[in-house]
């Protein structure tokens, strides 16, 4: 049926002339522009400081039962901590209880208790790490001090010295803080989201305001009316990945150790990608009010999911299939790569640019076929 | 399928063209032929299956029976002749964040239609639907008629030799209606057909043939005029009378068809056999005032959707 069958014949001439249209239009739309201006800066604020996993305001109870002065010390320098001294055990456990303590350090002569809250889970652990920071300190210290130790130092095989047997060697990122490592990420995340937007709700147009039954009685195929739009869209992309990288790199100074134009290939990519998802999903949207409602669907999984700010090893195993399968995750990656650790093109060819390349490939046919002439 | 060799010269042929929505029969058994050259009126109610008979000529419709053919392509293969063809929707199809040139420029672009025949073509277009000072205007600012207007240059400037339009004129105010139908009489000498949709009677009477839809059914196919004389309609006189019923008996009595005596206006009202009876009129009576009221294709429509 007329419907089914694809027409082949791609006018290159005539693909320009849906691209130009899709640039005219969106460079009439000067709320987006200054939208994707706008949108990675705050979301680099939002996801580079908010989440960076830096705490303050921590209220530690701590019942000095005497000794450690070192692990003492040691709490008591943590800047982000409140500390209340408390005179018993039982009276931490209350306050903690009573949620006015975040946790307690209990010092006795030869034991240190930790009471902790663990309903939030990010502050316990703060305050564990910190507690066994300062009880390595502490160890150290004294091995330091005791007699026969010093001429052997912390030669490796003293069982004594197990905390120093521990050499962390940073390959990469040893200066990294949270911002830059979400960075590239946010580079991705934002290219995705608002290409995906913006192409559904232009979909969604092109059906509602009647010229995509004027095109479907046109020459202008299917593959050609697609091929346009990721043209045109494509500008669009390069103008938003461009603003985006000067304001993550500049504005935030996340690093750029690769080639610039590596980075871009990358979101180039990802940026088709969202395109013909987008123009795929509008399919099962009947007004732009519900692409908005696409975004819990399809946005919010990619950011949970990819890896970027919960790394993929502690999504469940039986999720991490749909980890593998978004686009986010191979870009993240990729642009992680090329950003942080100098990576050229053939470094991500495989998987990154590869699983980016098929998911393109896959959503074009897929876009490209829902676009039917015939109804009923 | 063997196919009626006079169907060759036909813009549109449809034999026995069936399609449900559902339950719904939207064109049922639709017979219609619309020959080349001619400005053809597809008239009926809301709902009669007009816009459906469009779409299914671009083949946008997958039918559920019968055979259709335009420009004498099987409408299977219509795609194959869709730069032969203009059709305008009744959503405008525009994009109203660009300019009128723009829209046009993209429509052309999409019919390969080279620059230097593009310019003067938009600028002829533009000129005949009164919009060439609004060249660079974005559509968007354009009230419904002018949209309008623009939407038909838009699907003309390809110069189609099939031209579907679905109600084109609504929002157009009467003088530039006229416009448009000289344009499309200029367009029909050329050979080329036009065939529009409407709901309004006047529009009608401008075409040269009307196919009256009802229920996805053609019911009346013809001239107005021959449309009206199929209807068996007949003019109506109306006569203002001194005495009405005395008159009325009068003329009654020397063979004229009295359909109604008002006594209260004073008003008679005699159908005609034909004009001539007029003249004998005056022998019988002396009417203060006559009015000669000649039948409307509503009337004519509304007798043979009744008749049906």
């Amino acid at each position: 049926m007329t419907g089914m069958n694809l027409k082949v014949n791609v006018d290159l001439r005539r693909i320009g002339v849906v691209a130009l249209r899709v640039i005219r239009q969106l460079k009439r739309d000067r709320r987006t522009i200054g939208l994707i201006t706008f949108a990675p800066i705050v979301l680099m604020i939002l996801f580079g400081y908010a989440l960076s996993g830096d705490m303050s305001g921590v209220t530690l109870g701590l019942v000095d039962g005497g000794g450690h002065d070192v692990l003492k010390a040691h709490l008591g320098g943590i800047k982000d901590f409140n500390i209340l001294y408390l005179g018993s055990e039982s009276d931490a456990e209350k306050l903690v209880s009573q949620g006015r303590l975040n946790g307690a350090v209990v010092l006795e002569p030869d034991e240190v208790r930790v009471l902790l809250d663990a309903t939030s889970i990010q502050i316990s652990n703060t305050i564990l790490a910190a507690a066994q920071s300062g009880a390595r300190e502490e160890m150290a210290k004294l091995l330091e001090n005791l007699p026969g130790q010093q001429s052997q130092g912390s030669k490796s095989g003293d069982m004594s010295g197990d905390m120093n047997l521990i050499v962390t060697r940073y390959l990469f990122g040893y200066d990294l803080e949270m911002m830059d490592t979400v960075g590239p990420a946010i580079l991705g995340l934002v290219v995705f989201f608002f290409t995906f937007i913006n192409a559904s709700i232009s979909f969604i147009r092109e059906r509602s305001q009647g010229t995509l039954e004027k095109f479907m009685v046109s020459p202008l195929s299917r593959v050609e009316m697609v091929s346009g739009y990721v043209l045109g869209f494509s500008l669009f992309t390069l103008l938003q990945s461009t603003t985006t990288l000067l304001v993550v790199t500049y504005g935030f100074g996340v690093p750029m150790r690769g080639n610039p134009l590596t980075a871009l290939v990358v979101v180039l990519l990802l940026g088709a990608g969202a395109l013909v998802l987008g123009s795929f999903f509008s399919n099962f949207a009947r007004s732009e009010f519900q692409v908005v409602q696409f975004i819990p669907l399809i946005i919010t999984p990619q950011i949970v999911l990819c890896g970027v700010w919960w790394p993929l090893q502690s999504v469940p195993e039986f999720i991490r299939p749909i980890s593998y399968i978004l686009p986010l995750t191979y870009a993240g990656d990729a642009l992680r790569a090329v950003m942080l650790k100098g990576a050229g093109v053939t470094d991500i060819l495989y998987p990154d640019l590869f699983a980016l390349g098929v998911f393109f490939l896959v959503f074009f046919l897929a876009a490209t076929l829902m676009l039917r002439r015939e109804v009923g | 399928m063997a196919y009626d060799k006079s169907a060759l010269s036909l813009a549109v042929s449809a034999r026995g063209v069936d399609k449900s929505f559902g339950r719904i029969k939207v064109l049922d058994d639709l017979t219609v032929d619309i020959p080349r050259g001619v400005t053809y009126c597809l008239l009926g109610p809301n709902g009669s299956g007009k816009t459906t008979f469009i779409r299914a000529i671009v083949g946008m419709l997958k039918l559920d029976g019968g055979d259709l053919r335009v420009l004498d392509q099987p409408v299977s293969e219509v795609q194959s002749i869709y730069s032969r063809i203009g059709y305008m929707t009744q959503h405008k199809a525009l994009y109203p964040d660009l300019t009128l040139q723009e829209n046009l420029e993209f429509f052309a672009g999409l019919y390969s239609i080279e620059k230097q025949e593009r310019e003067p073509r938009i600028t002829k277009l533009l000129d005949m639907v009164n919009l060439l000072e609004h060249r660079h205007r974005l559509a968007g600012d354009l009230s419904g008629g002018m949209y309008q207007r623009l939407s038909l240059a838009c699907t003309l400037i390809h110069e189609p030799e099939l031209l579907l339009l679905d109600e084109p004129t609504v929002g157009v105010d009467p003088r530039l209606r006229q416009t448009f139908w000289n344009y499309f009489d200029r367009l029909t000498a050329e050979g080329k057909t036009v065939l529009i949709t409407t709901h309004l009677m006047d529009e009608a009477e401008k075409c040269k043939t009307v196919g009256y839809m009802r229920a996805g059914r053609m019911t009346a196919v013809g001239s107005p005029d021959e449309i009206k004389r199929l209807a068996g309609l007949k003019p109506h006189l109306e006569l203002w009378l001194k005495e009405p019923e005395k008159d009325a008996a009068r003329l009654k009595d020397a063979g004229y068809e009295i359909d109604e005596v008002d006594i209260a206006k004073g008003v008679v009202r005699i159908r005609l056999q034909s004009h001539d009876q007029i003249k004998g009129l005056l022998e019988n009576v002396a009417p203060l005032d006559m009015r000669l009221k000649e039948p409307t294709l509503e009337e004519a429509f509304l007798r043979l959707s009744e008749a049906a």
